[in-house]
Parts: structure tokens; C-alpha cells; sequence
């Protein structure tokens, strides 16, 4: 029996979970104009708080709200604290997201100490091919493309309006009588959110430790650097092509090799493009 | 030939200089009194993170190009000391000279890429690069010694010294003299014409574009003069440390480096050097564990973004200078006694 189309199975439904993080990072980039490089960290707390609930028999249905409401609620301290204050200093922006990362890392080895961790998914269904379905990726997968269909909606209707305008001009947002600054704080809490709710979703797909959320904000940075904020059907396929490479990867070389693979991607991807990122516009000076 | 202007005027530039000499008067003295071996070790150690420091304030300070793969350079001169000793035989000095030459060309290649980039994408593209190479090392034990003995991982690969352990104080020395040796050379360089031109760069790029300065070249010799510090910093280490780790490629210590950049502030050299011995001395005294050390040193750099964005010294700086000139102002407006009302607009 070929262990391929499981692999790709199980690469799809992570890299639709994936996709929510993407989607939330560049969201951050388009409305708040940042490289949020503690985004995996919000997908490692996700995790976190899904296998705190599982080891008290408490289910996914519960951790994943509960994961996205706690990282909103860090989202949006930490955009109203630190990312709106520091906005002007391109230095801050860069450094201090990745000390709010290392800052959670180290305080999830604290708490919950540097050895994997995992959370049981219940038994899968069996399959057409000898594949078998994963409950929870079943779940992942459907949950993410409901949240990136909600996404997508809003952000073409009127009430995403305010974000849209945001991300092109602020002076004119805030001319029409929109709070520039409430907005941004509060995409940068949706956006958090986002991340550990894929964080949660994903938390049975395999070991949980401190470091977890590296690998997929790498692969977040290529998708938003790829797709950009307004396609959020781009960043769904990108993420779900990355998901199964990375997990074709890790099946036959090791998960290492996954993880320096989208890290030399990332690099290729910068060098090859310097100016071709779509989201950032330049500082008007 | 361009001359530097004198950073800041009469007392305060006597002053510091004088700080400075006391200070080195200081540490020269201080084996002399019987220290405890470990608080010599702790010190011995924190003169090459200064030294490091120091290196990435070339790159992310001069030069504006802010660096978070910095231990790259760092880290291929430990491992380059360590394989070159243990696989080829060579002599120590010999394999740090190639090893700084490796870093060196290291950070060419980074520098490569990363000079077409501004702002967050060459953290990102930096970040990327050496986190592939920490990897690398980290994950495979990609050599046997002899008697079975797995190399690489985790646990790193042992260099050869030539003389086997170095009594402490001599490494403290030694690590004190390279640590002064390199900030004058960093210094030297930073108020070099190519460093004032770097300072343009990094002030406003579009500015120096327009006066004809080949920005991609200069930011280019900014990685290639911090990396080549930080290959000479990394070859002291692994000559202190005698062992090449994966913890050497770390984005840990990458963040570290900008972190002491930020407290110290960024791009006055000193200042880095200065940080990163008080704050690893600090830390490193409290005996926790070590990651708890990396969540002081993440919460001490986002107090300091929020609350010093131009770095504890730099703010201090600029509070004195506002400080000064309301009281010259003050001082003025009682010479003119009181032709005009003080704050009246007409």
C-alpha cells in the first residue's frame, strides 16, 4: 500500500488550517502595515490551550472558541500597547514581535515544560484506498474553509468596508470618521485569533512544543508574500499546496527537512522579489 | 575626504571617555581580587557577547539594515574552528583565521541578498537564512568520531585547543583585550567615510540614491564587516567554549544581539558593548534557568522598545539635551530681560 494519497490527504487538511493563520497575517500586513512575526506563537498557544482542555476531557468544540478568544484578547493588548505605539519605528516593529514570540515560547517551556506533547484525535474513519479520514481533520479542514468563506464575505461586503479603507488610505479612513486606530488593534486581535484557532484545530496533528508555530509562520510569510491581502481564495490553494508539500516532506525526509525547506523558500522568495510584496505599500513621507 | 563631525561637543564627549577608561581600568583590575571562578567565567563570556553585539550594531545599527540572522556569521566560525581542528587537523589559529574568512563570506553571500530589501523583509530574510543553518546543525549528527562518538546535534562538536584549558584568567584577558580591540575597530570603521556614508543609508536610502551612492554596495559591506566581527567573536567563543553548538546558530542569540543593540542604542557601538556586558552579567548572576533568561531578556527589550525607542542611553541623551537647552533658554530670556514675553506669539 502506497502511504501516498494519505499523506496528501492529511497535508490538505493541514494546509487548510494553515490558510486561517495565512489569512489572518495578512490581514495584519494589509490593515495594520506589520510583519507580525509572533503570529506562530499564537498558533502554539492554540495548541496549548487545546491540549489543556483535552487533558481535562474537554473537546474541540470548546477549545478552539476558547483558544481564539484568549489570543484576541492578547491580540488586541498587544496591538494597543505595542504595535500601534511602535508603528513609526521600523526598527521596534521587526524585533519586538519576534520578542513577543520568544517571550511566549519560553513561558509555554516554563509552564508546560520543553517535552512534546500530544492530544488524542479520536479514532479516524476509515476511507475509500486504505485511507483513513482523521476526525479532527475532517473538522480542521471544514471549520478553516467556513472562517475563510466568512472572511472572504466580509471583507466584499459593507461592514469589512472600514478595513479596506484602512489598508488603502489611512488619512481618508479617518477623514469619513473612521477610528483608524480601533480598527487596526482590533484586526491585529482577529487576526491572533485566527491563528490560534488553526493553532487548536491542528493541535492533534502531531507533537506540541514550545517551538511549534516556527514552521507555520514561515509558511504564512510565503503565502502573504505570494497572495497578498485581498485574495483570500489565493491564500486558501497557496496554503493548501504548502501543507502538502511540507507534509510530503516531512514523510519521506523528516520534519526538519519541511521546516528548511520553507525557510530557503521564504529566502528564494525574498531575494527573487524584493519589491514585488503586494500588501506593503511604501511610507509616504 | 570626509570628516566626521564630533558626535557631541566638549564635557560630555571628556566625560565619557573618561567612564570608559575607568571602566577598563576597572575590569583589568578586577581578576586581581580573588574572584570566584564562575562570576570570571560569567564575565569572560559576556566580553564576546559584546564583542557580538558590537558586530551586529555594523549591520543594524550603521548600516539600518536590521539584522535577526546575525548568529549565522557567529555560529559557521564556531562550527568552522571545530571541524577544521577535529576533521583537518589544523592548527587552532590557523582554523579561526579560515573560520573568520568563512563568516566573512557568509555574510557577503546574506548581504547579497538581503541589500535589494528594506525593512521587516531583511529581519524575515535574515531570520530565514540562519534558521535554516541552525537546522542543519541541530537536527543531524552529521559526523562519527572516532570511537563511536556521534557528532553535531544537539550536543555540538569539540574543538581542539592547543592549550588544552586555558587558566580562567587568562581567557578573561585575552576575551577583554579582543572585546576592546574590536569595538575600536568597529568604531575605527564606523567613522570611517563608508561608515558616515552607511549612516546616510540607513537614514533616509531614497536621499543617498539621489546623491549618487550605490546603496546595494554599501549595505553589502555592512554585512561583510559585522559578519567578519561576529566570525572573530565566534572564533573567541569556541576557543573559550571548546565546543561548536547548535545554540551558536540560535535565533535566540540572534535576538540577543539586537536586543543589547536596543538597550544600548542602536548604532552608537559603545552603547551595545556596554548593555550587553551589564545586562549578561545581571541575568546570568540571578542562576535561573535558561528559559527564564530569554524571557527577561524578551520583556527587557520590549519595555525598552516601548517606553526607549532610541534605547536607554539614546533617551537619556535626548532628556539631557532638553534638559540643557531649557536651561539655556531659560538663562536667555533673563539676559534679555524680558523684551518679549516668554511662549507670546504676536
Amino acid at each position: 500500500m502506497s502511504p501516498l494519497p494519505q499523506v496528501l490527504l492529511d497535508g490538505l487538511v493541514a494546509g487548510g488550517a494553515y490558510a486561517l493563520m495565512a489569512a489572518g497575517m495578512s490581514l495584519i500586513l494589509g490593515v495594520v502595515k506589520v510583519v507580525n512575526l509572533s503570529h506562530g506563537a499564537f498558533f502554539t498557544l492554540g495548541a496549548y490551550v487545546a491540549y489543556a482542555m483535552a487533558d481535562r476531557g474537554i473537546g474541540g468544540p470548546v477549545a478552539v472558541p476558547l483558544a481564539a478568544a484568549i489570543a484576541f484578547a492578547f491580540g488586541v493588548f498587544l496591538g494597543k500597547s505595542f504595535i500601534n505605539p511602535a508603528r513609526s519605528h521600523p526598527f521596534a516593529l521587526p524585533v519586538g514581535t519576534l520578542a513577543c514570540a520568544l517571550l511566549f515560547e519560553q513561558a509555554a517551556q516554563l509552564a508546560w515544560g520543553p517535552h512534546p506533547l500530544a492530544v488524542d484525535g479520536g479514532a479516524p474513519w476509515p476511507g475509500p484506498f486504505g485511507v483513513v479520514v482523521r476526525r479532527w481533520g475532517a473538522v480542521a479542514f471544514l471549520a478553516s474553509a467556513a472562517i475563510l468563506g466568512a472572511l472572504r464575505i466580509l471583507l466584499v461586503c459593507r461592514p469589512g468596508l472600514p478595513l479596506k479603507l484602512v489598508a488603502e488610505d489611512e488619512e481618508i479612513a479617518s477623514s469619513v470618521g473612521i477610528d483608524v486606530e480601533a480598527v487596526r488593534y482590533l484586526t491585529f486581535g482577529g487576526a491572533c485569533a485566527m491563528a490560534a484557532a488553526a493553532g487548536a484545530l491542528l493541535a492533534p496533528a502531531g507533537a506540541i512544543t514550545p517551538t511549534m508555530g516556527r514552521g507555520p509562520l514561515v509558511l504564512s510569510l510565503i503565502v502573504v508574500i505570494v497572495a497578498g491581502m485581498d485574495s483570500v481564495g489565493a491564500t486558501f490553494l497557496l496554503s493548501i499546496a504548502l501543507g502538502v508539500l511540507g507534509n510530503a516532506c516531512a514523510y519521506y525526509l523528516s520534519p526538519q527537512w519541511s521546516y528548511v525547506a520553507l525557510l530557503c523558500s521564504v529566502a528564494l522568495l525574498l531575494s527573487a522579489r524584493p519589491t514585488g510584496i503586494v500588501a506593503v505599500p511604501g511610507r509616504r513621507d | 575626504m570626509i570628516r566626521p563631525a564630533p558626535l557631541s561637543s566638549g564635557w560630555a564627549t571628556q566625560i565619557r571617555g573618561g567612564w570608559l577608561a575607568a571602566g577598563i581600568g576597572l575590569l583589568l583590575l578586577f581578576p586581581l581580587s580573588y574572584p570566584d571562578a564562575y562570576l570570571l567565567d560569567v564575565l569572560t563570556t559576556g566580553f564576546l557577547l559584546a564583542a557580538f553585539a558590537a558586530s551586529w550594531d555594523v549591520v543594524g545599527g550603521i548600516a539600518g539594515q536590521v539584522t535577526l540572522g546575525h548568529a549565522l556569521p557567529f555560529g559557521a566560525a564556531t562550527y568552522a574552528c571545530a571541524l577544521l581542528t577535529r576533521l583537518a587537523g589544523w592548527p587552532f589559529p590557523l582554523a579561526a583565521a579560515a573560520a573568520v574568512l568563512l563568516a566573512t563570506a557568509a555574510g557577503a553571500g546574506v548581504g547579497q541578498l538581503a541589500s535589494p530589501l528594506s525593512g521587516p523583509f531583511v529581519a524575515v530574510l535574515t531570520l530565514a537564512l540562519a534558521e535554516a543553518a541552525h537546522e542543519i546543525a541541530a537536527g543531524h549528527a552529521f559526523l562519527s568520531g572516532p570511537g563511536g562518538y556521534a557528532w553535531g546535534g544537539e550536543g555540538g562538536i569539540p574543538v581542539v585547543l592547543p592549550w588544552g584549558d586555558a587558566p580562567p584568567i587568562a581567557s578573561y584577558y585575552a576575551a577583554l583585550a579582543f572585546l576592546c580591540l574590536s569595538t575600536w575597530g568597529i568604531l575605527r570603521f564606523s567613522r570611517s567615510e563608508s561608515g558616515l556614508v552607511l549612516r546616510a543609508v540607513a537614514g533616509s536610502p531614497l536621499t543617498a540614491q539621489a546623491s549618487g551612492v550605490p546603496i546595494g554596495r554599501f549595505r553589502r559591506l555592512a554585512f561583510i564587516v559585522g559578519s567578519a566581527f561576529a566570525g572573530a567573536a565566534g572564533a573567541g567563543y569556541a576557543a573559550h567554549v571548546g565546543r561548536a553548538t547548535a545554540g551558536d546558530l540560535s535565533l535566540e542569540l540572534s535576538f540577543q544581539a539586537a536586543t543589547f543593540a536596543a538597550v544600548g542604542g542602536r548604532g552608537t557601538v559603545v552603547g551595545p558593548v556596554v548593555a550587553a556586558l551589564a545586562l549578561h552579567a545581571l541575568f546570568q548572576g540571578l542562576s535561573l534557568p535558561p528559559a527564564a533568561r530569554v524571557l527577561l531578556y524578551a520583556g527587557t527589550l520590549l519595555v525598552t522598545l516601548r517606553f526607549f525607542p532610541g534605547g536607554v542611553a539614546g533617551t537619556a541623551r535626548e532628556v539631557a539635551a532638553r534638559l540643557r537647552s531649557r536651561d539655556r533658554n531659560r538663562g536667555g530670556r533673563r539676559r534679555r530681560g524680558g523684551e518679549a514675553p516668554p511662549g507670546g506669539s504676536a
